[in-house]
């Protein structure tokens, strides 16, 4: 089992977090004008890499906050989580 | 208008589990907590105030984890911006009108919405450590947590220590579940239902 440390609340259980997908995808900018493959990327394709990976977590049973996880996908080892709104460096 | 509580047709009062001979300051007791008012409020992020400009029933709204308390309410932070207020005023909703804007907080009322069981006893926290994966050795009293147990999406509020006094709230459609949850995890303790 995966111990997070919520920025908001402190360590807690993965039983009280919901896996929310890659936190590196950038939806298209509102308005502009893009071509169905820039879609298609945006709605579909993702990255499944082994290492690094920065990931959205929602820590649903807790505080309710969307986080962010930099997590090694081949050892489990989470290097650090961030508050939503927080640039990840 | 009668109002029927979560728990009561499994709410079954009296000695059950592992009770015989057993002081009875070492068994557990559990009752339900019925018709008190809940509402939660959530602060708008356009609202720019500090949140320590505001008081409820002479309360501050606490910082995280924390619950800040009169005889009558609780208010238990459950999340950046967002608390819970719980008391057994029934003027409650009056007062939170008197004292907070519904442009920069949105306010509802979850009276009806949650099961409260409250727990006492020493091994209080040995129950709940059985299906929760918090450490419980880690939380004072008038703490608050959220987490799970069993599976089942629960506030906990530390009322007291020594012996422990906890309340355990969940929604109203899961509060027979939690129910059973406890009191089977308190079956080998013995326990009291009041």
């Amino acid at each position: 089992m995966l111990y997070i440390k919520c920025p908001h609340c402190g360590l807690r259980s993965q039983n009280e977090f919901a896996y929310g997908g890659d936190a590196s995808v950038k939806r298209p900018e509102l308005n502009k004008e893009i071509s169905d493959q820039e879609w298609d990327e945006f709605v579909y394709l993702r990255k499944s890499p082994r290492g690094k990976h920065l990931e959205l977590w929602h820590h649903v049973s807790g505080c309710r906050q969307w986080i962010k996880v930099l997590r090694d996908t081949s050892t489990h080892e989470i290097f650090n989580t961030y508050k939503s709104e927080e640039k990840v460096g | 208008m009668t109002s029927i509580s979560p728990l009561n047709n499994v709410h079954l009062v009296g000695d059950h589990g592992n009770f015989k001979n057993k002081n009875p300051d070492e068994i557990i007791n559990i009752k339900e907590l019925k018709n008190f008012k809940i509402f939660q409020i959530v602060k708008f992020k356009k609202n720019k105030k500090n949140i320590n400009d505001y008081k409820l029933s002479g309360l501050d709204f606490p910082d995280k984890l924390k619950v800040s308390k009169n005889k009558d309410a609780r208010i238990l932070w459950m999340g950046p911006n967002n608390w819970l207020i719980i008391s057994s005023s029934s003027n409650l909703f009056q007062e939170i009108s008197k004292n907070l804007s519904n442009v920069e907080f949105a306010i509802t009322d979850l009276s009806h919405s949650k099961a409260i069981i409250e727990l006492s006893g020493k091994s209080v926290r040995e129950v709940l450590k059985k299906g929760c994966p918090i450490n419980f050795n880690d939380i004072n009293k008038n703490e608050s947590i959220n987490s799970i147990f069993n599976g089942i999406a629960i506030t906990l509020d530390f009322i007291n220590d020594k012996p422990d006094k906890i309340r355990v709230m969940c929604l109203r459609s899961l509060g027979e579940s939690l129910y059973h949850s406890i009191t089977d995890a308190s079956l080998e303790f013995g326990y009291k239902a009041i």
